[in-house]
């Protein structure tokens, strides 16, 4: 049994704007305290929420993280020596998974580390790796990471895909026009102690019909919902309640509405987040999970939905009793 | 941790292949919309596909070095040094896992598909997540681990942590692994830290461990490779099948 034992959340309050690079204002949800978007700035995000759930048995735990971002060092490479010409040479290995390197180093953690990049799915599929390296007596204990900041490219994306909203969030509601876009880091931490809360498990899989979306009809949903729900040994009537994806866009929610139909004669109670943080991408995982657990009050068996680019799906089942 | 290799394939890139003409007429791969990163990562997946059989509930693991750079390079140059709007498979292709995607449609695989990185361990860190996933799924795993090495190769000699003169390729190597020894033609062992105080020489690609896994199933010979970074070590062994 592997249990959450901690966490930690820094996202949004309210809904504000963000300028993309050509200078158009997009509704955004920034963090409380807003950071820049450059590798100090990040890793002292992260740290900061990794330093509130560290555990006593450090040398045991390890650190993933789950991000949909490219990778700043990278981007400050390529502007250094393809634009710039930066002299002298230097070099020093660097990735995404640099920042979780390092606070490992940092707070005596196992040099396990590694940065999940599965676009929307991200820190929800770190969540089922960490689980599976306990359960696997790799480590006894695992922080996992949802980051995501702002990124003007990202963003731009979005913008150009035509899926953002130009006011606030809906999702599942009738007059829905699109998703919002949030930045927000936010830590769990897993282990085998005992907790009001434990992940007890669920289902990934890659079978969108396209890169960017699922079918209209939710197969690819349904899937994913029924195979979770089948490795955590239980029936569609011992979840008492659904937080699902739902980003606020036409396609996707009427997509997981119909799955949701599907596999539920009965239709547990619906729970969406993203009208109050906004859709933070890779961190949606363990973002919305730390606030779910934060916000609400009742116990039961809750399914967490995450659909993404990439074609790549994940359900996960948590039981909060306490 | 003990997993058993089926099948492998490695590709190491050079002039003397088109791999974006090889995908469309040998293998009558759709490549529109796709990348060098991407057309390599697809390309080592068909000559695994020519060993063995994929099954499409397979878990699939790709893990690179650093990632697509050339992807990065090119969207910042469009919007910060040219002001062109990003275009939309530009956009796509910058996520980690549009590769995989990509991959596991090439190979008919509907499973498990993650895309991760893990700094100056990052295949023996695989290794290990494929195994810990392996033993609650029972499934089979690929592991695809590759480097593409954009223009200039200073770019990624620096974020490699590499000296300005060393020698970098791009590379892609495959493995599939069982925790089944039925039909291996190899057992692998690998395991996490053990502190060292050796060096290591520079390699020319962070997935270097796969490729060497490979070169050792090729020849049919046994195998212990020792990667160290900082303080820390991992070690692989590799013990034919004969």
């Amino acid at each position: 049994m592997v249990n959450i034992l901690s966490y930690e959340i820094n996202c949004a309050k309210s809904l504000g704007q963000r300028a993309l690079a050509d200078g158009t204002m997009i509704p955004y949800f920034s963090l409380k305290k807003e950071i820049g978007q450059n590798q100090k700035d990040i890793y002292e995000a992260i740290k900061d929420v990794v330093s509130k759930v560290l555990p006593k048995d450090r040398e045991k735990t390890a650190l993933l993280i789950g991000t949909s971002l490219i990778d700043w060092y990278l981007v400050d490479a390529i502007n250094d020596l393809a634009y710039e010409k930066k002299e002298p040479y230097s070099s020093k290995k660097r990735s995404i998974d640099s920042y979780a390197k390092e606070l490992a180093k940092e707070f005596g953690l196992s040099s396990f580390t590694m940065t999940i990049n599965t676009a929307c799915t991200s820190s929800a599929n770190a969540l089922l790796e960490a689980k599976n390296l306990i359960n696997a007596g790799v480590v006894e204990k695992a922080i996992v990471v949802g980051l995501e900041v702002f990124s003007p490219v990202m963003s731009s994306g979005f913008f150009s895909m035509e899926l953002l909203s130009t006011s606030k969030p809906k999702p599942f509601a009738e007059d829905r026009d699109g998703l919002v876009l949030g930045e927000g880091v936010g830590a769990i931490l897993l282990g085998k102690e005992q907790s009001p809360y434990e992940l007890i498990g669920g289902f990934s899989n890659c079978n969108s019909e396209t890169i960017t979306s699922v079918s209209s009809s939710g197969e690819e949903c349904v899937e994913v919902m029924q195979k979770a729900l089948e490795n955590c040994a239980l029936n569609v009537t011992d979840i008492t309640a659904i937080k699902a994806h739902a980003t606020g866009s036409l396609a996707n929610d009427k997509a997981e509405m119909n799955a949701i139909k599907k596999v539920f004669k009965k239709e547990p109670t619906i729970i969406t987040i993203k009208q109050h943080i906004g859709h933070t991408i890779g961190a949606s995982g363990v973002l919305e999970i730390a606030y779910l657990l934060q916000n609400s009050e009742k116990n039961g068996t809750i399914m967490c939905n995450y659909f993404g680019f990439g074609g790549n799906n994940t359900s996960l089942i948590l039981r909060k009793n306490g | 941790m003990k997993l058993y290799i089926k099948a492998y394939s490695s590709y190491t890139l050079n002039d003397e292949l088109d791999i974006k003409k090889e995908l469309k007429q040998k293998y009558k791969l759709d490549t529109r919309r796709q990348d060098a990163f991407i057309h390599l990562a697809l390309y080592g997946g068909q000559l695994l596909k020519e060993k063995c059989e994929i099954k499409k509930d397979d878990e699939l693991y790709l893990t690179s070095g650093v990632g697509n750079a050339d992807i990065v390079q090119k969207t910042n140059t469009y919007m910060y040094k040219e002001n062109q709007p990003l275009k939309l498979f530009d956009f796509i292709n910058l996520l980690g896992n549009t590769t995989s995607y990509y991959v596991a449609k090439s190979l008919g695989m509907k499973g498990k598909n993650i895309f991760q990185i893990s700094d100056n361990f990052t295949y023996i860190n695989t290794l290990i997540s494929a195994y810990a996933s392996m033993l609650n799924s029972k499934k089979d795993a690929i592991i695809c681990s590759m480097d593409f090495m954009c223009e200039p190769d200073v770019i990624m000699k620096r974020v490699m942590g590499l000296e300005q003169n060393s020698k970098v390729v791009s590379s892609v190597n495959y493995q599939k692994l069982s925790l089944n020894p039925d039909g291996a033609i190899a057992e692998i062992e690998f395991g996490l830290d053990e502190n060292s105080t050796c060096k290591t020489e520079d390699k020319p690609h962070e997935t270097y461990a796969s490729y060497i896994v490979n070169c050792a199933l090729r020849d049919k010979k046994d195998l212990l490779h020792v990667e160290v970074f900082e303080d820390k070590k991992r070690t692989i062994k590799v013990k034919s099948i004969k």
